[in-house]
Protein backbone atom coordinates (compact mmCIF):
# COMPACT_ATOMS: atom_id res chain seq x y z
CA UNK A 1 0.00 0.00 0.00
CA UNK A 2 1.18 3.51 -0.22
CA UNK A 3 1.02 6.36 2.08
CA UNK A 4 1.41 9.87 2.27
CA UNK A 5 2.17 11.75 4.94
CA UNK A 6 2.76 15.57 6.46
CA UNK A 7 4.85 16.27 9.76
CA UNK A 8 5.07 19.59 11.19
CA UNK A 9 6.03 20.94 14.62
CA UNK A 10 5.48 24.70 15.42
CA UNK A 11 8.93 25.15 16.47
CA UNK A 12 9.83 23.14 13.25
CA UNK A 13 13.59 21.98 14.42
CA UNK A 14 13.78 18.27 15.21
CA UNK A 15 10.75 16.44 15.51
CA UNK A 16 9.58 17.27 12.26
CA UNK A 17 11.75 15.26 11.05
CA UNK A 18 11.89 12.50 13.76
CA UNK A 19 8.25 12.42 13.17
CA UNK A 20 8.63 12.15 9.52
CA UNK A 21 11.92 9.81 9.74
CA UNK A 22 9.54 6.76 12.12
CA UNK A 23 6.79 6.66 10.09
CA UNK A 24 9.28 6.06 7.07
CA UNK A 25 10.98 3.43 9.23
CA UNK A 26 7.40 2.16 10.04
CA UNK A 27 6.59 1.91 6.78
CA UNK A 28 9.29 -0.02 5.57
CA UNK A 29 9.34 -2.66 8.30
CA UNK A 30 5.13 -3.03 7.59
CA UNK A 31 6.21 -3.30 3.63
CA UNK A 32 4.57 -0.36 2.71
CA UNK A 33 5.56 3.04 0.25
CA UNK A 34 5.28 6.19 1.96
CA UNK A 35 6.02 9.10 1.05
CA UNK A 36 6.07 12.31 4.17
CA UNK A 37 6.53 15.77 3.46
CA UNK A 38 7.87 17.61 6.40
CA UNK A 39 6.41 21.27 7.13
CA UNK A 40 9.70 22.75 9.21
CA UNK A 41 11.53 25.88 9.73
CA UNK A 42 13.32 25.89 6.68
CA UNK A 43 9.65 25.55 4.37
CA UNK A 44 8.20 22.58 3.04
CA UNK A 45 10.40 19.34 2.13
CA UNK A 46 9.55 16.58 0.15
CA UNK A 47 6.57 18.18 -0.78
CA UNK A 48 3.72 15.82 -1.87
CA UNK A 49 2.50 16.22 -5.86
CA UNK A 50 -0.29 15.53 -7.61
CA UNK A 51 0.83 12.17 -8.68
CA UNK A 52 1.75 11.15 -5.30
CA UNK A 53 -2.08 11.55 -4.39
CA UNK A 54 -3.64 10.00 -7.12
CA UNK A 55 -1.29 6.42 -5.87
CA UNK A 56 -1.75 6.75 -2.22
CA UNK A 57 -4.08 5.00 -0.56
CA UNK A 58 -4.61 7.13 3.01
CA UNK A 59 -2.75 9.74 4.43
CA UNK A 60 -1.37 10.46 7.69
CA UNK A 61 -1.42 14.01 9.12
CA UNK A 62 1.15 14.17 11.95
CA UNK A 63 1.17 17.67 12.74
CA UNK A 64 0.89 20.61 15.77
CA UNK A 65 -0.16 23.25 13.65
CA UNK A 66 -2.91 23.89 11.07
CA UNK A 67 -2.00 22.48 7.76
CA UNK A 68 -4.19 22.93 4.49
CA UNK A 69 -6.22 19.85 4.02
CA UNK A 70 -7.97 20.40 1.04
CA UNK A 71 -5.53 18.27 -1.34
CA UNK A 72 -6.70 15.37 0.34
CA UNK A 73 -10.33 15.79 -0.12
CA UNK A 74 -11.58 12.23 -0.05
CA UNK A 75 -8.71 10.55 1.09
CA UNK A 76 -9.25 7.89 4.03
CA UNK A 77 -7.39 10.08 6.81
CA UNK A 78 -5.65 9.72 10.12
CA UNK A 79 -4.69 13.22 12.52
CA UNK A 80 -2.76 12.82 15.33
CA UNK A 81 0.20 14.91 16.86
CA UNK A 82 3.76 14.71 16.08
CA UNK A 83 4.34 13.00 19.33
CA UNK A 84 1.99 9.96 18.11
CA UNK A 85 4.09 9.68 14.90
CA UNK A 86 7.22 9.60 16.99
CA UNK A 87 5.80 7.04 19.46
CA UNK A 88 3.67 4.75 17.83
CA UNK A 89 4.65 5.28 14.01
CA UNK A 90 3.12 2.05 13.17
CA UNK A 91 -0.27 2.30 14.98
CA UNK A 92 -0.53 5.85 12.81
CA UNK A 93 -0.29 3.55 9.39
CA UNK A 94 -2.63 0.96 10.37
CA UNK A 95 -5.28 3.17 11.82
CA UNK A 96 -5.20 4.94 8.47
CA UNK A 97 -5.21 2.10 6.29
CA UNK A 98 -8.26 1.00 8.20
CA UNK A 99 -9.93 4.88 7.98
CA UNK A 100 -12.95 4.76 5.41
CA UNK A 101 -12.72 7.28 2.71
CA UNK A 102 -15.87 9.78 2.81
CA UNK A 103 -16.28 13.23 1.46
CA UNK A 104 -15.71 15.09 4.49
CA UNK A 105 -15.32 12.58 6.68
CA UNK A 106 -11.75 12.68 9.15
CA UNK A 107 -11.24 9.91 11.77
CA UNK A 108 -9.50 11.69 15.12
CA UNK A 109 -6.52 9.70 16.51
CA UNK A 110 -7.03 10.20 19.94
CA UNK A 111 -4.27 10.46 22.00
CA UNK A 112 -5.46 12.22 24.91
CA UNK A 113 -9.46 13.08 25.05
CA UNK A 114 -8.37 16.82 27.04
CA UNK A 115 -5.02 17.72 26.17
CA UNK A 116 -6.65 17.54 22.22
CA UNK A 117 -9.22 19.49 23.27
CA UNK A 118 -7.39 22.39 24.48
CA UNK A 119 -5.18 22.67 21.86
CA UNK A 120 -7.97 22.53 19.66
CA UNK A 121 -9.59 25.76 20.84
CA UNK A 122 -5.93 27.21 21.04
CA UNK A 123 -5.45 26.04 17.40
CA UNK A 124 -8.64 27.57 16.19
CA UNK A 125 -8.41 31.17 17.92
CA UNK A 126 -5.07 31.66 16.72
CA UNK A 127 -6.00 30.79 12.94
CA UNK A 128 -8.64 33.29 13.62
CA UNK A 129 -6.80 35.66 15.58
CA UNK A 130 -3.14 35.56 12.86
CA UNK A 131 -5.79 36.05 9.41
CA UNK A 132 -7.01 39.32 11.64
CA UNK A 133 -3.86 41.05 12.46
CA UNK A 134 -3.36 42.26 9.08
CA UNK A 135 -6.80 44.00 9.19
CA UNK A 136 -6.44 45.91 12.94
CA UNK A 137 -2.95 46.68 11.74
CA UNK A 138 -4.10 48.45 8.01
CA UNK A 139 -7.16 49.60 8.95
CA UNK A 140 -5.74 51.66 12.19
CA UNK A 141 -2.76 52.84 10.86
CA UNK A 142 -4.65 54.25 7.80
CA UNK A 143 -7.21 55.77 10.87
CA UNK A 144 -3.99 56.87 12.32
CA UNK A 145 -2.89 58.61 9.23
CA UNK A 146 -6.42 60.32 8.58
CA UNK A 147 -6.58 61.86 12.15
CA UNK A 148 -3.01 63.04 11.45
CA UNK A 149 -5.12 66.07 9.53
CA UNK A 150 -7.42 66.72 12.50
CA UNK A 151 -9.71 65.03 14.00
CA UNK A 152 -12.33 66.57 12.01
CA UNK A 153 -10.55 66.41 8.86
CA UNK A 154 -12.29 63.37 7.27
CA UNK A 155 -15.95 64.64 7.48
CA UNK A 156 -15.17 66.71 4.17
CA UNK A 157 -16.20 64.30 1.97
CA UNK A 158 -13.42 63.89 -1.44
CA UNK A 159 -10.03 65.15 0.65
CA UNK A 160 -7.15 62.67 1.30
CA UNK A 161 -7.99 62.38 5.48
CA UNK A 162 -11.45 61.56 4.16
CA UNK A 163 -10.44 58.65 1.92
CA UNK A 164 -7.69 56.96 4.41
CA UNK A 165 -10.75 57.16 6.69
CA UNK A 166 -13.23 55.52 4.31
CA UNK A 167 -10.08 52.67 3.61
CA UNK A 168 -8.95 52.47 7.41
CA UNK A 169 -12.73 51.83 8.49
CA UNK A 170 -13.24 49.65 5.58
CA UNK A 171 -10.24 47.50 7.01
CA UNK A 172 -12.03 47.38 10.19
CA UNK A 173 -15.01 47.03 9.29
CA UNK A 174 -13.92 43.46 8.39
CA UNK A 175 -11.96 42.79 11.14
CA UNK A 176 -14.71 40.69 12.95
CA UNK A 177 -15.56 38.50 10.12
CA UNK A 178 -12.51 37.81 9.61
CA UNK A 179 -12.03 36.64 12.99
CA UNK A 180 -14.92 34.73 13.13
CA UNK A 181 -14.24 33.63 9.33
CA UNK A 182 -10.96 31.73 9.81
CA UNK A 183 -12.40 30.16 13.44
CA UNK A 184 -14.95 28.30 11.45
CA UNK A 185 -12.52 28.00 8.49
CA UNK A 186 -10.03 25.77 11.29
CA UNK A 187 -12.86 24.13 13.03
CA UNK A 188 -14.66 22.58 9.59
CA UNK A 189 -12.16 23.70 6.67
CA UNK A 190 -13.56 25.53 3.66
CA UNK A 191 -17.47 25.01 4.49
CA UNK A 192 -16.68 26.93 7.51
CA UNK A 193 -16.07 29.73 5.68
CA UNK A 194 -19.17 31.33 4.75
CA UNK A 195 -21.31 31.18 8.14
CA UNK A 196 -18.03 31.80 10.35
CA UNK A 197 -18.14 35.61 7.82
CA UNK A 198 -21.80 35.95 7.24
CA UNK A 199 -21.94 35.77 11.62
CA UNK A 200 -18.84 37.65 12.58
CA UNK A 201 -20.53 40.56 9.78
CA UNK A 202 -23.52 40.00 11.66
CA UNK A 203 -21.71 40.14 15.11
CA UNK A 204 -21.34 43.86 13.91
CA UNK A 205 -24.83 44.32 13.43
CA UNK A 206 -25.60 43.75 16.47
CA UNK A 207 -23.08 45.38 17.87
CA UNK A 208 -21.53 42.73 20.08
CA UNK A 209 -18.00 43.43 19.04
CA UNK A 210 -15.00 40.74 18.85
CA UNK A 211 -16.44 38.76 21.63
CA UNK A 212 -19.55 38.43 19.26
CA UNK A 213 -17.40 37.49 16.74
CA UNK A 214 -15.64 34.77 18.81
CA UNK A 215 -19.18 33.58 19.37
CA UNK A 216 -20.05 33.43 15.84
CA UNK A 217 -17.07 31.60 14.95
CA UNK A 218 -16.87 28.56 17.35
CA UNK A 219 -20.53 28.27 16.37
CA UNK A 220 -19.86 28.47 12.96
CA UNK A 221 -17.03 25.96 12.64
CA UNK A 222 -18.93 23.23 15.19
CA UNK A 223 -22.63 23.43 13.18
CA UNK A 224 -20.64 22.67 10.22
CA UNK A 225 -18.73 20.20 11.61
CA UNK A 226 -21.85 18.50 13.14
CA UNK A 227 -23.74 18.81 10.02
CA UNK A 228 -21.22 16.80 8.15
CA UNK A 229 -21.08 14.06 10.44
CA UNK A 230 -24.95 13.85 10.84
CA UNK A 231 -26.47 13.96 7.16
CA UNK A 232 -25.46 11.42 4.95
CA UNK A 233 -25.98 11.40 1.25
CA UNK A 234 -26.58 9.36 -2.10
CA UNK A 235 -23.22 9.30 -3.66
CA UNK A 236 -24.71 10.86 -6.86
CA UNK A 237 -25.48 14.12 -4.40
CA UNK A 238 -22.42 14.57 -1.75
CA UNK A 239 -21.64 17.41 -4.19
CA UNK A 240 -24.05 19.15 -3.56
CA UNK A 241 -22.59 19.71 0.66
CA UNK A 242 -19.83 21.41 0.17
CA UNK A 243 -21.86 24.28 -2.76
CA UNK A 244 -25.26 24.00 -1.41
CA UNK A 245 -26.34 22.36 1.67
CA UNK A 246 -23.48 23.46 4.07
CA UNK A 247 -23.54 26.65 3.64
CA UNK A 248 -27.15 27.37 3.26
CA UNK A 249 -28.01 25.41 6.46
CA UNK A 250 -25.28 26.32 8.78
CA UNK A 251 -25.56 30.18 7.93
CA UNK A 252 -29.06 30.07 8.22
CA UNK A 253 -28.64 28.84 12.10
CA UNK A 254 -25.77 30.73 12.59
CA UNK A 255 -27.26 34.22 11.76
CA UNK A 256 -30.45 32.97 13.48
CA UNK A 257 -28.76 32.48 16.78
CA UNK A 258 -26.53 35.54 16.08
CA UNK A 259 -29.84 37.79 15.37
CA UNK A 260 -32.07 36.12 17.93
CA UNK A 261 -30.41 34.81 20.58
CA UNK A 262 -27.21 36.57 20.99
CA UNK A 263 -28.77 40.32 19.58
CA UNK A 264 -31.36 40.92 22.22
CA UNK A 265 -29.32 40.56 25.17
CA UNK A 266 -26.38 42.62 23.40
CA UNK A 267 -28.91 45.19 23.00
CA UNK A 268 -30.09 45.12 26.46
CA UNK A 269 -26.63 45.32 28.32
CA UNK A 270 -25.46 48.20 26.21
CA UNK A 271 -28.59 49.96 27.17
CA UNK A 272 -28.70 48.50 30.65
CA UNK A 273 -25.66 50.38 31.32
CA UNK A 274 -25.87 53.39 29.28
CA UNK A 275 -28.60 54.16 32.10
CA UNK A 276 -26.82 52.61 34.87
CA UNK A 277 -24.11 55.03 33.77
CA UNK A 278 -26.19 57.87 33.57
CA UNK A 279 -28.11 57.11 36.81
CA UNK A 280 -25.14 57.36 38.62
CA UNK A 281 -25.46 61.48 39.60
CA UNK A 282 -23.51 62.22 42.64
CA UNK A 283 -21.23 59.11 42.82
CA UNK A 284 -17.41 59.42 43.77
CA UNK A 285 -15.53 60.72 40.64
CA UNK A 286 -12.60 58.29 41.19
CA UNK A 287 -14.78 55.57 41.02
CA UNK A 288 -16.61 56.30 38.57
CA UNK A 289 -13.17 56.86 36.18
CA UNK A 290 -12.04 53.20 37.60
CA UNK A 291 -15.27 51.89 36.23
CA UNK A 292 -14.84 53.75 33.22
CA UNK A 293 -11.99 52.16 32.61
CA UNK A 294 -12.93 48.72 33.25
CA UNK A 295 -15.12 48.97 30.98
CA UNK A 296 -13.89 50.38 27.57
CA UNK A 297 -11.21 47.84 28.20
CA UNK A 298 -14.14 44.46 28.82
CA UNK A 299 -15.04 44.01 25.45
CA UNK A 300 -13.34 46.52 23.03
CA UNK A 301 -15.75 47.25 20.20
CA UNK A 302 -18.60 45.43 22.38
CA UNK A 303 -22.19 46.66 24.22
CA UNK A 304 -20.07 47.35 27.44
CA UNK A 305 -17.32 49.55 25.80
CA UNK A 306 -19.76 51.11 23.37
CA UNK A 307 -22.04 51.97 26.32
CA UNK A 308 -19.29 53.76 28.54
CA UNK A 309 -17.57 55.37 25.08
CA UNK A 310 -21.53 56.71 24.25
CA UNK A 311 -21.58 58.46 27.86
CA UNK A 312 -18.36 59.85 27.51
CA UNK A 313 -19.53 61.16 24.36
CA UNK A 314 -23.02 62.91 25.43
CA UNK A 315 -21.02 64.76 28.17
CA UNK A 316 -19.21 66.97 25.32
CA UNK A 317 -22.26 67.39 23.38
CA UNK A 318 -22.56 70.69 23.46
CA UNK A 319 -18.51 70.95 22.93
CA UNK A 320 -17.75 72.10 26.83
CA UNK A 321 -14.45 69.89 28.26
CA UNK A 322 -15.96 66.88 30.44
CA UNK A 323 -13.99 65.08 32.93
CA UNK A 324 -15.80 61.95 32.02
CA UNK A 325 -14.64 62.12 27.97
CA UNK A 326 -11.19 62.46 29.26
CA UNK A 327 -11.21 59.17 31.40
CA UNK A 328 -12.31 57.72 28.78
CA UNK A 329 -10.13 58.18 25.95
CA UNK A 330 -7.29 57.53 28.61
CA UNK A 331 -8.94 54.22 29.30
CA UNK A 332 -9.28 53.82 25.34
CA UNK A 333 -5.66 54.44 25.04
CA UNK A 334 -4.32 52.23 27.71
CA UNK A 335 -4.97 48.92 25.68
CA UNK A 336 -3.00 48.99 22.92
CA UNK A 337 -0.15 50.76 25.04
CA UNK A 338 0.11 48.37 27.62
CA UNK A 339 0.18 45.43 24.80
CA UNK A 340 3.27 47.50 22.82
CA UNK A 341 4.87 47.56 25.71
CA UNK A 342 4.30 43.56 27.02
CA UNK A 343 5.56 42.52 23.89
CA UNK A 344 8.74 44.53 24.24
CA UNK A 345 9.34 43.52 27.55
CA UNK A 346 8.71 39.56 27.24
CA UNK A 347 9.41 39.28 23.38
CA UNK A 348 9.04 35.30 24.45
CA UNK A 349 5.40 35.25 25.46
CA UNK A 350 4.26 36.46 22.08
CA UNK A 351 4.25 34.95 18.82
CA UNK A 352 6.66 36.90 15.90
CA UNK A 353 3.46 38.16 14.20
CA UNK A 354 2.14 39.53 17.34
CA UNK A 355 5.39 41.50 18.24
CA UNK A 356 5.28 42.76 14.86
CA UNK A 357 1.52 43.95 15.30
CA UNK A 358 2.69 45.11 18.95
CA UNK A 359 5.04 47.83 17.30
CA UNK A 360 2.05 49.07 15.47
CA UNK A 361 -0.31 48.80 18.75
CA UNK A 362 2.44 52.09 19.88
CA UNK A 363 0.51 54.28 17.24
CA UNK A 364 -2.60 52.84 17.83
CA UNK A 365 -2.51 53.73 21.63
CA UNK A 366 -1.60 56.95 20.50
CA UNK A 367 -4.55 57.84 18.81
CA UNK A 368 -6.82 56.63 20.57
CA UNK A 369 -7.76 52.89 18.33
CA UNK A 370 -8.57 50.92 20.90
CA UNK A 371 -9.20 48.10 18.53
CA UNK A 372 -5.11 47.56 17.99
CA UNK A 373 -5.57 45.24 21.24
CA UNK A 374 -9.05 43.15 19.75
CA UNK A 375 -6.17 40.19 18.46
CA UNK A 376 -4.48 40.02 21.69
CA UNK A 377 -7.67 39.72 23.27
CA UNK A 378 -9.20 37.24 21.41
CA UNK A 379 -6.05 35.04 21.30
CA UNK A 380 -5.90 35.19 25.25
CA UNK A 381 -9.40 36.48 27.19
CA UNK A 382 -8.71 34.84 30.40
CA UNK A 383 -5.03 36.70 30.47
CA UNK A 384 -5.43 39.96 28.64
CA UNK A 385 -8.62 41.18 29.17
CA UNK A 386 -8.72 41.48 32.99
CA UNK A 387 -5.27 43.09 32.52
CA UNK A 388 -6.02 45.55 30.60
CA UNK A 389 -9.39 46.21 32.02
CA UNK A 390 -6.85 47.18 35.52
CA UNK A 391 -4.53 49.13 33.24
CA UNK A 392 -7.59 51.30 31.95
CA UNK A 393 -9.42 51.55 35.15
CA UNK A 394 -6.30 52.68 36.47
CA UNK A 395 -5.78 55.23 34.19
CA UNK A 396 -9.64 56.66 34.41
CA UNK A 397 -9.44 56.90 37.79
CA UNK A 398 -6.03 58.48 37.63
CA UNK A 399 -7.47 60.83 35.03
CA UNK A 400 -10.31 61.75 37.41
CA UNK A 401 -8.09 62.49 40.23
CA UNK A 402 -6.13 64.69 38.37
CA UNK A 403 -9.65 66.39 37.05
CA UNK A 404 -8.23 66.21 33.38
CA UNK A 405 -10.80 67.06 30.88
CA UNK A 406 -11.53 66.92 27.37
CA UNK A 407 -13.95 68.37 25.07
CA UNK A 408 -12.93 66.69 21.54
CA UNK A 409 -14.28 62.31 21.81
CA UNK A 410 -11.74 61.35 19.54
CA UNK A 411 -8.12 61.55 18.30
CA UNK A 412 -5.65 60.81 21.06
CA UNK A 413 -2.12 62.62 21.02
CA UNK A 414 -3.69 64.15 17.89
CA UNK A 415 -5.51 66.39 19.97
CA UNK A 416 -3.06 66.92 23.49
CA UNK A 417 -1.66 69.96 21.41
CA UNK A 418 -4.95 71.56 20.02
CA UNK A 419 -5.73 74.69 22.53
CA UNK A 420 -8.56 73.84 25.38
CA UNK A 421 -8.86 70.55 24.12
CA UNK A 422 -7.18 68.93 26.92
CA UNK A 423 -7.53 70.49 30.46
CA UNK A 424 -4.36 69.69 33.07
CA UNK A 425 -2.71 67.84 30.16
CA UNK A 426 0.89 67.02 32.07
CA UNK A 427 -0.94 65.03 34.20
CA UNK A 428 -3.55 63.75 32.07
CA UNK A 429 -0.44 62.08 30.36
CA UNK A 430 0.97 61.00 33.25
CA UNK A 431 -2.88 59.43 33.74
CA UNK A 432 -2.49 57.38 30.74
CA UNK A 433 1.27 56.26 30.96
CA UNK A 434 0.78 54.95 34.64
CA UNK A 435 -2.40 52.90 33.47
CA UNK A 436 -0.60 51.69 30.39
CA UNK A 437 2.56 50.64 32.74
CA UNK A 438 0.48 48.78 34.92
CA UNK A 439 -1.64 47.16 32.21
CA UNK A 440 1.85 46.44 30.18
CA UNK A 441 3.41 44.53 33.54
CA UNK A 442 -0.03 42.49 34.25
CA UNK A 443 -0.01 41.18 30.91
CA UNK A 444 3.76 40.36 31.18
CA UNK A 445 3.22 38.75 34.35
CA UNK A 446 0.19 36.60 33.64
CA UNK A 447 0.83 35.78 29.74
CA UNK A 448 2.48 32.33 29.60
CA UNK A 449 5.40 31.78 27.40
CA UNK A 450 4.49 30.75 23.41
CA UNK A 451 5.22 26.78 23.28
CA UNK B 1 29.56 22.01 4.17
CA UNK B 2 27.91 18.94 4.79
CA UNK B 3 26.66 17.88 8.56
CA UNK B 4 30.04 15.65 8.88
CA UNK B 5 32.41 18.20 8.26
CA UNK B 6 31.12 19.49 10.87
CA UNK B 7 32.44 17.43 13.48
CA UNK B 8 35.91 16.84 14.41
CA UNK B 9 38.02 14.88 16.68
CA UNK B 10 39.24 17.75 19.20
CA UNK B 11 35.42 17.96 19.75
CA UNK B 12 33.82 14.97 21.07
CA UNK B 13 34.30 13.31 24.60
CA UNK B 14 32.75 9.82 25.46
CA UNK B 15 32.96 10.83 29.56
CA UNK B 16 31.00 13.88 30.03
CA UNK B 17 32.02 14.90 33.62
CA UNK B 18 28.30 17.32 33.93
CA UNK B 19 25.80 16.25 36.30
CA UNK B 20 22.92 19.13 35.47
CA UNK B 21 22.04 20.26 32.61
CA UNK B 22 23.95 23.70 32.61
CA UNK B 23 27.13 21.87 33.14
CA UNK B 24 26.33 19.54 30.35
CA UNK B 25 26.17 23.11 28.46
CA UNK B 26 29.18 24.38 29.99
CA UNK B 27 31.21 21.44 29.34
CA UNK B 28 29.92 21.22 25.76
CA UNK B 29 30.97 24.71 25.26
CA UNK B 30 34.28 24.51 26.61
CA UNK B 31 35.56 22.08 24.37
CA UNK B 32 34.05 24.31 21.43
CA UNK B 33 35.89 27.45 22.79
CA UNK B 34 39.09 25.53 23.47
CA UNK B 35 39.14 24.35 19.65
CA UNK B 36 38.95 28.15 18.81
CA UNK B 37 35.47 28.07 17.38
CA UNK B 38 33.94 31.15 19.26
CA UNK B 39 35.38 34.14 19.78
CA UNK B 40 33.50 35.06 22.95
CA UNK B 41 32.17 31.58 24.81
CA UNK B 42 30.20 33.82 27.49
CA UNK B 43 28.39 35.41 24.24
CA UNK B 44 27.41 32.04 22.60
CA UNK B 45 26.27 30.56 25.62
CA UNK B 46 23.78 33.70 25.92
CA UNK B 47 22.54 32.52 22.21
CA UNK B 48 22.22 28.88 23.46
CA UNK B 49 20.54 29.90 26.53
CA UNK B 50 17.76 31.86 25.03
CA UNK B 51 17.32 29.14 22.43
CA UNK B 52 16.66 26.86 25.19
CA UNK B 53 14.29 28.95 26.72
CA UNK B 54 12.06 29.15 23.98
CA UNK B 55 11.36 25.20 23.73
CA UNK B 56 13.66 22.40 25.39
CA UNK B 57 16.41 20.91 23.32
CA UNK B 58 15.76 17.74 25.67
CA UNK B 59 14.09 16.12 22.85
CA UNK B 60 13.68 12.66 24.61
CA UNK B 61 15.08 8.84 23.98
CA UNK B 62 18.20 10.22 25.65
CA UNK B 63 19.04 12.87 23.48
CA UNK B 64 19.65 16.64 23.57
CA UNK B 65 20.65 18.77 20.62
CA UNK B 66 21.83 22.75 22.32
CA UNK B 67 22.11 24.97 19.74
CA UNK B 68 23.05 28.43 19.32
CA UNK B 69 23.53 30.92 15.93
CA UNK B 70 25.40 34.04 17.61
CA UNK B 71 28.23 36.56 15.67
CA UNK B 72 30.31 34.79 18.03
CA UNK B 73 30.90 31.59 16.59
CA UNK B 74 33.82 31.67 13.95
CA UNK B 75 33.14 29.08 11.69
CA UNK B 76 30.10 25.98 11.98
CA UNK B 77 31.02 23.15 14.37
CA UNK B 78 29.15 20.57 16.17
CA UNK B 79 30.66 19.32 19.59
CA UNK B 80 29.54 15.60 20.54
CA UNK B 81 29.26 14.65 24.09
CA UNK B 82 28.44 11.14 25.69
CA UNK B 83 27.44 10.98 29.51
CA UNK B 84 27.25 7.26 30.59
CA UNK B 85 25.49 8.36 33.73
CA UNK B 86 23.28 10.42 32.13
CA UNK B 87 21.99 14.26 33.55
CA UNK B 88 18.52 15.68 34.13
CA UNK B 89 17.60 17.83 30.99
CA UNK B 90 14.28 18.65 31.54
CA UNK B 91 13.94 16.41 28.54
CA UNK B 92 10.51 15.89 27.16
CA UNK B 93 10.09 12.47 28.17
CA UNK B 94 11.37 12.99 31.29
CA UNK B 95 14.12 11.22 31.07
CA UNK B 96 17.88 11.74 31.67
CA UNK B 97 20.28 12.96 28.22
CA UNK B 98 23.00 10.51 27.20
CA UNK B 99 23.75 11.98 23.73
CA UNK B 100 24.68 15.64 23.76
CA UNK B 101 25.21 17.50 20.37
CA UNK B 102 26.48 21.09 20.66
CA UNK B 103 25.61 22.87 17.18
CA UNK B 104 27.35 26.74 16.37
CA UNK B 105 26.75 28.18 13.63
CA UNK B 106 27.75 31.74 12.37
CA UNK B 107 24.91 34.14 12.01
CA UNK B 108 25.63 34.76 7.90
CA UNK B 109 25.45 30.58 8.04
CA UNK B 110 21.15 30.64 6.91
CA UNK B 111 20.00 27.44 7.27
CA UNK B 112 22.95 25.15 8.01
CA UNK B 113 22.32 24.62 11.27
CA UNK B 114 18.60 23.71 10.74
CA UNK B 115 19.97 20.89 8.21
CA UNK B 116 22.66 19.41 10.66
CA UNK B 117 19.53 18.93 13.35
CA UNK B 118 17.20 17.55 10.97
CA UNK B 119 19.94 15.21 9.60
CA UNK B 120 20.88 13.94 12.98
CA UNK B 121 17.62 13.60 14.10
CA UNK B 122 16.50 11.51 11.53
CA UNK B 123 19.32 9.13 12.32
CA UNK B 124 19.11 9.19 15.83
CA UNK B 125 15.41 8.17 15.25
CA UNK B 126 16.90 4.31 14.60
CA UNK B 127 17.77 2.57 17.67
CA UNK B 128 20.79 0.82 16.63
CA UNK B 129 22.30 4.64 15.40
CA UNK B 130 21.90 5.14 19.11
CA UNK B 131 23.00 2.22 20.48
CA UNK B 132 26.44 2.47 18.64
CA UNK B 133 26.60 6.24 19.76
CA UNK B 134 26.10 4.71 23.65
CA UNK B 135 28.94 2.30 22.82
CA UNK B 136 31.15 4.36 20.92
CA UNK B 137 34.77 5.28 22.46
CA UNK B 138 36.77 6.92 19.88
CA UNK B 139 36.18 9.30 17.18
CA UNK B 140 36.65 6.72 14.57
CA UNK B 141 33.98 4.94 15.82
CA UNK B 142 31.53 7.78 16.32
CA UNK B 143 32.18 9.31 13.01
CA UNK B 144 30.97 5.88 11.45
CA UNK B 145 27.84 5.63 12.46
CA UNK B 146 27.15 8.83 10.61
CA UNK B 147 28.03 6.45 7.28
CA UNK B 148 30.67 6.98 4.64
Amino acid sequence: MKLVAVTSCPTGIAHTYMAAEALQIAAKEMGHEIKVETQGSVGAENVITEKDLREADAVILAVDTNVDKDRFQGMPMVEASVKDAIKDAKGLITKALEAKPAAADVREYQSSGAEKKKTGVYKHLMTGVSFMIPFVVAGGLLIAFSFAFGIHAADEEGTLAWALMEIGGSAFGLMVPILAGYIAYSIADRPGIVPGMVGGMIANTVQSGFLGGLIAGFIAGYTVFLLKKAIRLPKSFEGLMPVLILPVLSTLFVGLVMIFILGGPVKSINDGLLSWLNGMSGTNKILLGGIIGVMMAADMGGPINKAAYAFGAATIAQGQPSEVMAAVMAAGMVPPLAIALSTVIAKNKYTQEERQAGKVNWALGASFITEGAIPFAAADPIRVIPSLMAGSAVAGALSMIFSATLAVPHGGIFVLPIPNAVGNLPMYMVAIAAGSVVGGLLLTVLKKKVS
Amino acid sequence: MNTKEMFSKNRVTFDLKAKDKMGAIDELIALLSADGKVSDPERFKEAVLKREEEFSTGIGMGIAIPHGKSDAVLEPAMVFGKSKVGVDYESMDDKPAHLFFLIAVPVESSDLHLRALSEISRNLMHSDVREKLMKAESFEEFISVFGS
